[in-house]
């Protein structure tokens, strides 16, 4: 007996007891729709973690020094500025440094801002994903010279200019822990979410002025000693052979070498390690859901025995006709694989309208790959077969006189 | 043709022995038409098992056309069930889901025979049963009579060596239970070799030769004398 006689059998007692089928699979096609929407939107949430980030990150390398740097160990400004001069893989290269200061203008006081001390503000803007809408950035000569100027953001601009924004060449007092400065404002800059939303979300509470790293170690001496640097690279190729010699000239110019104090890491490895633990737990909650599909084999194997008593009679009257054990096993086994199929199919579908509907509503695009189509092909089949197998035996291992006398 | 020789059948029920056969000797040569006859617990049931390869036994041989079958593999007896055995129930035991056509052609899935030969043996054999009409309806749109007749011509769609009836005409009415004799006078005219188990004296009459069991051993065996055609 050929494979086909086997699948259009099944077929038949399959669409034989319609509802029974379905109610059947129902476990399945829960399980492995589950299955599918969770890690479709899952994977497509990584997806649009990993591009958005790697847009802007793709290229960078942050460098930060140990904590068991001493002060003279820290970076310093014409570290910096050695670096961007010998290194000609390095695009861009600025400190991250932040100094909370207390910010009054024309007699208005606001406690606490957030002034950020740059080498390149441009660098640091695109960062932290800002824009100059009006005025322009520090210059070179502005950032070596420790110019009085800022950049302050717009909404800090609203709430210290009574809701202006465009406040160019206004003055600004800045008291920070060690000393106070009074600087121009030769900038505006927004974000690009509060370009998109309006002013509903005040994305800075602190509050955001950037400053000169000269200027800014006016308002806290200490900000020069500097112990984290971003750098872009030139090309994502770079970035090994930049990463390498940023930290070997830290060193030499420090006088320590081998001692890791510097180190260098990729914004890209950073984020692998995220996908990491976020496709673990997905692929974690999907082997939860994944149990919903051991329950629906259970729900399979029961219908699988039902289905063998019910039809003692057919199956006597088979082996009379000829059948060999394994004729009735195979058929059997073709119904409960046949079964778990349809409702892996359908629970594909259903998981996929499922996962694109959820995406839909989170934003995300839900991410299909073959490989888990596929996964779910072959894991129906393995539930169909080994919750198959002892139903289909026990049809098999009937005797013929018992079950052409079953009533 | 059939050949038994001091065949013994030993029933296990709780612990106690039950001696079903006790050493059956017999011989049915072909073209035969025999009637196996004899009260419920004779023994007719578990020899008409026997014969079809359906039960093995405790002692003794059988030999059916030529060939040794006393001790066969559960895969070889279905072989041989398959080729050189046609059986006929007392409740027709037909497939609800499938059409007459494809009930015929059952025993040539098992045989391996490829589709088109399959009809076209399946449609002949129904035409010799008269039912050449209804190959597409399926068992439940058709009579008694005509689902046994059905059933014969998936008996003899093989071309078997013996047509194996057990009680053919046990839920027939009488009208119909002469039809299904008549089929088989036919066919064992033909040349097809039958064996009956019944326990209607009536019905025996159609056949030629009754064999009687009582207690598990054959008490009587005559060739029947004034035979009724049909």
């Amino acid at each position: 007996m050929g494979f086909l006689e086997s699948f259009k059998i099944a077929l038949a007692s399959i669409f034989a007891n319609k509802m029974r089928s379905f109610l059947t699979i129902l476990g399945i096609i829960i399980g492995i729709a589950a299955v599918i929407a969770i890690l479709a939107v899952g994977n497509g949430a990584i997806t649009q973690i990993t591009g958005t980030f790697s847009d802007l990150g793709s290229s960078t390398i942050s460098v930060s020094t140990s904590r068991d740097a001493t002060d003279t160990q820290k970076i310093t400004i014409k570290d910096i500025k050695a670096l961007k001069e010998s290194i000609p893989t390095i695009n861009r290269i600025s400190p991250n440094v932040t100094i909370q200061t207390v910010g009054s203008s024309e007699g208005k006081t606001k406690t606490t801002i957030v002034a950020t001390g740059t080498s390149d503000l441009q660098y640091t803007n695109q960062m932290m994903d800002k824009e100059i809408i009006y005025g322009r950035y520090f210059t070179t000569t502005e950032i070596t010279e420790a110019s009085k100027v800022a950049v302050i953001s717009a909404d800090t601009a609203r709430s210290f200019f009574n809701g202006r924004e465009n406040v160019v060449g206004e003055k600004m007092n800045l008291h920070g822990q060690k000393g106070q400065v009074s600087v121009r404002i030769i900038g505006v800059s927004k974000s690009t979410l509060e370009k998109m939303v309006g002013s509903f979300i005040e994305d800075e509470m602190m509050g955001y002025i950037a400053l000169p790293i000269t200027t800014a170690a006016s308002l806290d001496p200490e900000v020069t000693k500097i112990t984290s640097l971003n750098v872009m690279a030139r090309s994502k190729d770079d970035i090994d052979a930049t990463s390498k010699q940023i930290v070997n000239q830290l060193a030499t110019r420090h006088n320590v070498p081998g001692k890791n104090i510097y180190t260098a890491t990729n914004f890209l490895q950073a984020l692998d390690q995220v996908n990491n633990v976020l496709s673990l737990i997905i692929n974690f909650i999907a082997a939860v859901a994944a149990i919903a599909l051991l329950v629906g084999g259970i729900g399979v194997m029961n219908i699988m025995l039902v289905s063998v008593t019910e039809r003692t009679r057919e199956i006597g009257t088979r082996k009379a006709l000829g059948a060999t054990n394994n004729n009735i096993l195979f058929q059997f086994l073709t119904e409960s694989v046949i079964l778990c199929l349809i409702g892996g199919l359908i629970g594909l579908t259903l998981g996929a309208v499922l996962a694109v509907t959820v995406a839909g509503v989170l934003d995300i695009t839900a991410k299909f790959t073959l490989g888990s189509i596929i996964a779910v092909l072959v894991f129906s089949s393995a539930i169909g077969i080994s919750f198959g197998v002892y139903p289909a035996r026990k049809a098999a291992k009937l005797d013929p006189i018992e079950a052409l006398r079953y009533e | 043709m059939i050949d038994l020789k001091e065949v013994v059948k030993i029933y296990q029920t709780s612990g106690e022995e039950l001696i079903a056969l006790k050493h059956v000797s017999l011989h049915i040569a072909k073209g035969e038409f025999t009637s196996i006859m004899g009260p419920s617990g004779s023994g007719k049931s578990t020899m008409m098992n026997i014969l079809g390869l359906l039960d093995r036994f405790d002692g003794g041989m059988y030999h059916l056309n030529g060939q040794d079958v006393t001790n066969l593999t559960d895969n070889e007896s279905a072989h041989v069930r398959n080729r050189e055995i046609g059986f006929v129930f007392q409740s027709f035991n037909l497939m609800p889901r499938m059409t007459l056509l494809d009930n015929v052609g059952l025993p040539m899935v098992y045989g391996g025979v490829p589709l088109k030969e399959r009809r076209k043996r399946a449609l002949e054999a129904l035409k010799k049963v008269g039912l050449a009409d209804r190959v597409s309806h399926r068992p439940n749109a058709i009579s008694g009579g005509q689902k046994q007749r059905v059933a014969i011509a998936r008996a003899i769609v093989n071309r078997p060596v013996v047509l194996m009836a057990d009680e053919p005409t046990g839920n027939l009415d009488s009208k119909t239970t002469l039809e299904i004799m008549k089929i088989f006078q036919e066919l064992n005219d033909a040349g097809t070799t039958v064996v009956m188990v019944t326990h209607e004296p009536d019905v025996a009459q159609y056949t030629k030769r009754i064999i009687s069991f009582r207690d598990g051993q054959i008490i009587d065996d005559q060739p029947v004398s004034d035979r009724r055609t049909l």
